[in-house]
């Protein structure tokens, strides 16, 4: 019987949903948490890993043919001339916007429950952002190009044109995921130490030795590690708003029906940290499940994770009807048409699973029975990626393929390299997650600790989270 | 000047030598092997004796200090004569092109020797100026890599020495019974010097004949129609102009019929202002005339005769004399629409018009004359011309009778220069089975096809640009048709070909054409050159000093101007005998029942001689957008009854003969009623062609070429795709297309004024009005009739690739300027309005702000550029374009060119690469040349001095462009005009192209 599930059969059968089932001490935690890097390579593991790396296979060949044969390879065509490239990449950016909220925002908002699955959603969010990334670039027409968009001091002194939002994407982009990554390094550090100091082989304290930089745990280091971590986490918390506000830019600033909306800013925030959760959820109940993490990802944190969905899930649902109040009240026929065209056009099959999956799947949330239930939220987690995805999708596609002059309009279908490049992309990224979760401590270990602490020394009903108390 | 390797009239290059021909050819397959000598230096023509064999030793040693070459012949520029060629500024040679036989008179832009644009040479009564899109496609025949070369006979390949000994041969075998089983399949042509020599082989060969064979008619209707009413078979030529009431039965005569150039013209200036001209069309299918008509009636084919008796009955009513015998009160739903137009062109005698189309019988021809003269009209609109084709019959009867003698055995050399006539031929006819009995059919073609590959001897054929000849136009006018390059495969004419048979192969089509317009002229014979009796055997030799000839200068003059001075003939005067258009009405058989099939020559490929021409293939077709192929084109309710949809395919047959054919439903198509177009489906076709649509003519017979009852479609249980470019034909009740009935438009005032002036901003607009230049353009969809030539000179001039069939599925086609047609009014019976759209170049422009890279800027003179170099392919530009006209390539639609086709690149313009996008630049090559030679002269660009190759080729002259800064300026006045509206003006993205609404003036009768 592993120390995972002894500690949860010790737990208090009266408890209700605690942040960390029973109280297990230091060691326990150890060896339960590190169990998966250290311990032996799992066959399912395995298995799964080279599942997905075929998924790979059908990723690179499917960016080898974009790279080789042009963009003509996909299906985008004139006027849709952004498809599956964009939709994808703003799918991804907004997957990669949960970890930051859950590692910084609640950090400065002290909220306990979120030690546990941080470093999982900040792992998350930086898989998520470099699969969007790989699209910006390979959706070029002539990407061996694409460093044109970062300003440098070219000899031809031309700077690229900053009324365009396509070079804030770049700042953007770029500055979140190397804060994203920063913070996450920084938080693996002292886990990185305690890898170091337990790994069994001279190999992996070597590698893990370097990795955590000479961590020893002193209290000045504590010290410098919660000053660059509180100030990291302040420096994160406006790139949470900011990277979606400047993506939905690349919408808002033009002037296409459906893409011209001033409100596309908070709508796409909320929808990022929507799907985010959602994408966090996906990983986390089978993760907890088949790591044996059910004492540390506790019914707890499926709850609040939950409700986190339901809150924006309503946002993400009044920018629709706002979008939708807009389209009447601006008295635009183009505008009206537009979302008209949702509702009857011939997409109008992704936008009833949009629908579906985005406003009337998560409402079931409402009921904590269903909240706490693993394959309730499981489902529902899925849905909302599924419906986030056929958001962007008519967004961009859907507002594309009938605009202004209707002798333009069009019809957009994918290829196979569209299709690889999307379902791709989901394999390369759980490839990379499963390396995470073999390798690197996915709950951050002394957090944990900490947390045990605190909670033994104030109560489990007592709110670890608020100021005075904890 | 150094040398730039580019092929020079009269010179042999580098490039020649390194072209291959076929595909065969590269990959050393077949008997394409060009082997260790020259084609042809290493067989022994057949009926070669030793004697002849001593004669060419001789021959060959006198000759070899002479330059193996053919004479230079000069070519004479059409305005400027550079004393030698400036690299990089193109020169225009006047020449003209066949059109049915008929001359259009042309002006090609040549760079470096390489002809490139093909523009209407203004001076030439049947261009104006303007063009179509055939011919605006032309030159990239000249320039296809598969075109036949060299000549074989019976698979031997042959030089031209060889041919002519051994067409001589043949001739002198045919001499011995005078030519009896000798006959020419020849393509209708006014050329005097093919007159010329086809008299001179009667002479040689009494009894051989010449037969004519026109597939896609000509106006053979219209001179068979005049035999009848007037006795004589004259050809008639239209003052459009002065007509202000029109009535077409079924002619096309906007598109393709007559001096359609001309005619557009003419029309469209009758579009405006006060004096409207009014259309009526009574036809079939929708056809680009159909679009312009005020009232147009859709009637199955065989009941326009019924209608046109109608209208002559309606005008005998109205008082108009001598019509009552031929008129024939028609009973149901056209009976209205028959008086209210016989009302109207009663109340327009000497200034209306009825014309008939080509598709129409005789008959309908003779009553379109009756008419006309009982109107008053001939004379000062109508006039009728003696003909001036050399054999005014080019029907079926003439082939049906050349295949009876080929089925008896009685042809034994069968010479053909008319088009694949084995693909064209009446399906009843048989040619293809007859054909192999021939012992000796040679055939002169530009391209490999069925005909080709059947017959015994195969002839290249020079492209008309390579080819010296002549061509007069309906009223007569004589145009000399000069080379612009020296033949680039070898090959020959049939102006070559015809004097072969008369042992005068050598003296070359130049000097054919050229003594003969001597001697027509009155000019006396050349003088010989002045030293040596060597020289004479090469009087073009301009290194000898010669004598000044006085002829010369003429010629030269000719040359230059594309047409002989005051060659055009005088108006015939001509009598209609009622009885007689009387007694060919009524032999008019009744419409047969059930669907009628109707053929109809395509807007594109014609009668499928340009099936090969990439350009053509890809160009929307005017009216349905179907690019790549041919459909059955039904109307609607005709399709709901049978339960057919679009892309359907269909067993399409009639009388035992049957096709496969897909579905287009076409509002405005009458019902009942089927139409295909001629031309697809070859059996024999290339890369281009191959596969492209059905054979329509699988299923035409001689008896009914144009309308044929009985036909019947069967569903197949499949589909296909059509490669349609344009799938919404409603502007969605949107302000696009602007169409407005004359007389609302003066009340219209407020309504247009939503569309126009400033529109309300926060952002202070940019100032041009200080600069020299703004340019702009505007585009009259009054005038404009949707013909497509403006997207084909556009793709010629820009450099714009060919993306084929699959790419166009996937809406990815790259011409710049689209034209835009909707239907207005019901499904069934509508209008239509064509609306020319390429980049507005607005001032405001939402694609330059979301570029990252700058790639899309704007220039100070408002244009706004694309920098090809700048772009990174984002594609943004594109997705904030409300107009939609950028276009990006998405792969590399160029590719790796063949060397024959890099020499059709226009040398001003950049090739663009894979992943960047591109768009209508006003032609900004041709406003910096006007820049160069203004700032060489010192002075302004003028007013109207840039054209773009757009609004050159425009017949109608609906698109006009010059600089909005200059009051004087055409497109300064049209942009002041009442009707100016922008397109999407609500969005302040302030265009620099404005569009003129179209005007209707339709019968308030017929309201």
């Amino acid at each position: 019987m592993s120390t995972a599930e002894k500690t949860i059969q010790d737990a208090h059968a009266l408890e209700g949903a605690p942040v960390l089932v029973g109280r297990p001490d230091d060691r326990a935690l150890t060896e339960s948490l590190l169990s998966p890097v250290l311990g032996p390579t799992r066959k399912g593991w395995l298995l799964l890993l080279f599942a997905l790396l075929g998924g790979v296979g059908f990723w690179t060949l499917s960016l080898v043919t974009t790279l080789f044969v042009g963009i003509g390879a996909w299906g985008n065509n004139i006027p849709v001339a952004w498809a599956f490239d964009i939709t994808n990449f703003v799918w991804w950016i907004g997957i990669g916007h949960a970890g930051t909220l859950i590692s910084a925002i609640l950090l400065l908002f002290q909220q306990k429950w979120r030690t546990s699955i941080n470093r999982f959603a900040e792992a998350m969010t930086l898989f998520a952002v470099a699969m969007a990334g790989v699209y910006p670039v390979i959706h070029l027409g002539r990407p061996w190009l694409f460093w044109w968009l970062i300003p440098y001091p070219s000899t031809n002194l031309i700077w690229p044109n900053f009324k365009s939002a396509l070079p804030w994407d770049v700042f953007a982009i770029s500055t979140y995921a190397t804060v994203s990554f920063l913070f996450w390094y920084l938080g693996l550090i002292p886990d990185l130490a305690t890898l170091r100091d337990a790994a069994k082989t001279r190999g992996r304290r070597i590698v893990y030795g370097i990795m955590s930089f000479g961590w020893r745990g002193s209290a000045r280091h504590w010290r410098h590690y919660r000053i660059g971590y509180l100030l990291l986490a302040g420096l994160s918390t406006p790139l949470v708003v900011s990277v979606h506000t400047i993506v939905s830019f690349d919408f808002a600033i033009s002037q296409l029906p459906g893409w011209h909306t001033t409100i596309f800013p908070p709508y796409f925030v909320a929808g990022a940290i929507f799907s985010g959760f959602a994408m966090v959820l996906t990983l986390m109940i089978p993760a907890r499940r088949l790591l044996g993490y059910q004492h540390v990802v506790t019914e707890r944190h499926l709850d609040n994770m939950a409700k986190v969905i339901l809150a924006t899930g309503l946002m993400v649902f009044y920018g629709y009807m706002m979008e939708w109040f807009m389209a009447w009240y601006s008295g635009s026929a183009s505008e009206a048409f537009a979302f008209l065209n949702r509702f009857q056009g011939p997409y109008r099959g992704i936008f009833i699973a949009q629908m579906f999956c985005n406003v009337v799947a998560p409402q079931i949330l409402w009921f904590p029975s269903m909240r706490r239930n693993e394959y309730v939220l499981f489902l529902v987690a899925i849905l909302v990626n599924v419906g986030m995805w056929a958001e962007r999708f008519v967004i961009i596609a859907v507002s594309l393929h009938r605009d202004f002059i209707p002798s333009s309009w069009g019809m957009y279908y994918p290829t196979w390299v569209d299709w690889g490049l999307f379902l791709g992309s989901i394999c390369m990224f759980g490839v990379l997650f499963l390396l995470f979760l073999r390798f690197l401590p996915a709950i951050p270990l002394f957090e944990v600790k900490e947390l045990r602490r605190e909670l033994e020394h104030y109560g489990d009903n007592a709110h670890p989270g608020s100021e005075e108390e904890g | 000047m150094p040398s730039l390797g580019l092929p020079i009239y009269g010179q042999k290059t580098a490039l020649e030598t390194r072209r291959w021909k076929s595909i065969d050819e590269l990959a050393g397959r077949a008997d394409a092997e060009p082997g260790e000598f020259p084609e042809g230096a290493a067989e022994t023509p057949a009926g070669f004796s030793r004697r002849g064999f001593l004669q060419i030793l001789g021959a060959s040693a006198a000759f070899a200090g002479l330059a193996c070459k053919p004479p230079r012949e000069k070519l004479v520029p059409y305005v400027r004569k550079p004393e030698a060629v400036t690299p990089s500024v193109p020169v225009g040679y006047a020449t003209a092109r066949s059109d049915e036989g008929y001359a259009v008179g042309l002006v090609v832009q040549a760079f470096e020797g390489r002809p490139v644009k093909v523009e209407g040479n203004r001076l030439h009564p049947a261009s104006l100026g303007g063009t179509d899109a055939i011919t605006q496609a032309m030159v990239l025949d000249l320039y296809d890599p598969a075109r036949l070369a060299g000549f074989t006979r019976g698979g031997r390949a042959l030089a031209w020495s060889a041919v002519l000994q051994e067409i001589a041969a043949l001739a002198r075998e045919h001499d011995k019974d005078g030519g009896a089983r000798l006959r020419f399949l020849v393509a209708p042509t006014s050329s005097p010097t093919v007159a010329d020599l086809r008299r001179r082989l009667l002479e040689r060969f009494p009894k051989a004949r010449f037969d004519t064979w026109a597939p896609a008619g000509g106006d053979a209707a219209q001179r068979a129609g005049a035999a009848i009413a007037l006795g004589r078979p004259l050809d008639a030529t239209f003052e459009v102009a002065k007509a202000d009431v029109i009535l077409s039965l079924d002619s096309d005569f906007l598109a393709t019929e007559g001096e359609h150039l001309r005619s557009a013209r003419e029309f469209a200036s009758r579009r405006e202002g006060e004096r409207m001209n009014r259309l009526y069309v009574a036809e079939p299918r929708f056809s680009v005339t159909g679009g312009m008509a005020d009232h147009r009636f859709r009637m199955r084919g065989a009941e326009v005769a019924a209608f046109a008796r109608a209208v002559a009955a309606e005008l005998a009513q109205a008082g108009v004399a001598g019509l009552a015998p031929l008129g024939a009160r028609a009973e149901g739903e056209h009976a209205r629409a028959a008086r209210a137009v016989a009302k109207d062109l009663a109340g327009a005698r000497g200034r209306s018009l009825i014309v008939a189309g080509a598709r129409q019988p005789p008959a309908v021809h003779a009553l379109a004359a009756a008419m006309n003269e009982a109107l008053g009209n001939v004379g000062p609109v109508v006039r009728w011309r003696a003909p001036v084709l050399v054999d005014p019959q080019a029907g079926p009867d003439a082939l049906r009778a050349l295949a009876a003698e080929v089925q008896a055995g009685k042809v034994d050399t069968l010479v053909v220069t008319a088009w694949n006539p084995l693909h064209t031929a009446p399906a009843d006819l048989e040619l293809r089975k007859v054909f192999g009995k021939v012992k000796n059919s040679m055939v002169l073609a530009l391209r490999d096809d069925e005909t080709v590959r059947a017959a015994s001897w195969r002839l290249a054929a020079s492209h008309p640009l390579e080819s010296w000849g002549d061509l007069r136009s309906r009223d007569g006018t004589v145009t000399v048709v000069q080379p612009l390059i020296s033949p680039l495969h070898e090959s020959t004419t049939e102006v070559d070909l015809f004097a072969a048979f008369l042992g005068e192969g050598e003296r070359g089509a130049w000097r054919l054409v050229r003594d003969g317009w001597r001697s027509r002229s009155g000019a006396p014979p050349a003088p010989l050159p002045l030293s040596g009796p060597a020289a004479a055997s090469n009087p073009a030799d301009t290194n000898r000093p010669r004598p000044p000839d006085p002829f010369d200068r003429t010629w030269d003059e000719w040359l230059a101007a594309g047409l002989l001075t005051e060659s055009a003939g005088r108006p015939e005067d001509a009598k209609v005998d009622p009885a007689r258009v009387a007694d060919a009405l009524g032999k008019l058989p009744a419409p047969a029942g059930g669907i009628e099939l109707g053929f109809a020559p395509d807007y594109k490929v014609w009668d499928g001689r340009f099936l090969e021409n990439a350009w053509l293939q890809e160009l929307p077709d005017p009216i349905t957008k179907l690019t790549w192929e041919n459909a059955a084109h039904l109307s609607p309710a005709t399709a709901r009854r049978l339960g057919l949809e679009s892309g359907e395919l269909v067993e399409l047959a009639r009388g035992g003969r049957a096709v496969v054919a897909p579905v287009l439903v076409v509002p405005g198509h009458a019902d009942d009623a089927v139409t295909v177009a001629l031309g697809y489906g070859q059996r024999v076709a290339g890369a281009v062609g191959q596969g492209a649509g059905f054979d329509a003519y699988a299923l035409r017979t001689s008896d009914a070429p144009w309308y044929a009852g009985g036909a019947t479609l069967k569903k197949t249980g499949k589909t296909t795709e059509l490669a349609i470019t344009q799938g919404h034909f409603s502007m969605e009740g949107r302000a696009i297309a602007l169409a407005l009935d004359h007389e609302e438009l003066p009340r219209a005032k407020a309504e247009l004024d939503e569309h126009r002036g400033e529109a309300p901003t926060i952002l202070q607009p940019v100032d041009y009005s200080e600069k020299d230049y703004r340019w702009g353009m505007a585009i009259d969809l009054s005038k404009c009739i949707g013909c497509s030539a403006c997207t084909a000179a556009c793709q010629a001039e820009n450099n714009i690739p060919v993306v084929g069939k699959e790419q166009v599925l996937r809406s990815r086609e790259m011409h710049w300027i689209r034209v835009d047609r909707y239907f207005e009014g019901p499904a069934e019976d509508p209008q239509s309005v064509t609306q020319p759209l390429a980049c507005v170049h607005c001032e405001m422009a939402p694609c330059e702000y979301v570029c990252p890279v700058n790639a899309t800027v704007h220039s100070d003179e408002g244009l706004n550029e694309m920098v090809y170099n700048r772009c990174v392919g984002t594609r943004y530009c594109s997705n904030n374009c409300p107009y939609k006209v950028r276009r990006f390539n998405f792969l590399d639609y160029h590719g790796d060119m063949a060397p024959t086709l890099q020499m059709l690149m226009n040398p001003d313009v950049t090739v663009r690469a894979r992943g960047v996008m591109e768009k209508c630049t006003y032609c900004t090559q041709r406003i910096q040349r006007a820049r160069i030679d203004a700032r060489v002269g010192g002075r302004k660009i003028g007013p109207d001095e840039v054209v773009p190759a757009c609004a050159q080729a425009c017949p109608s002259e609906a698109i006009v462009f010059g600089n909005l800064n200059d009051a004087r300026s055409r497109v300064s006045r049209k942009h002041a005009d009442a009707r100016r509206y922008d397109l999407l003006h609500e969005l302040g993205t302030r265009p620099r192209t404005a569009y003129l609404v179209k005007l209707r003036n339709p019968n308030p009768e017929l309201a």
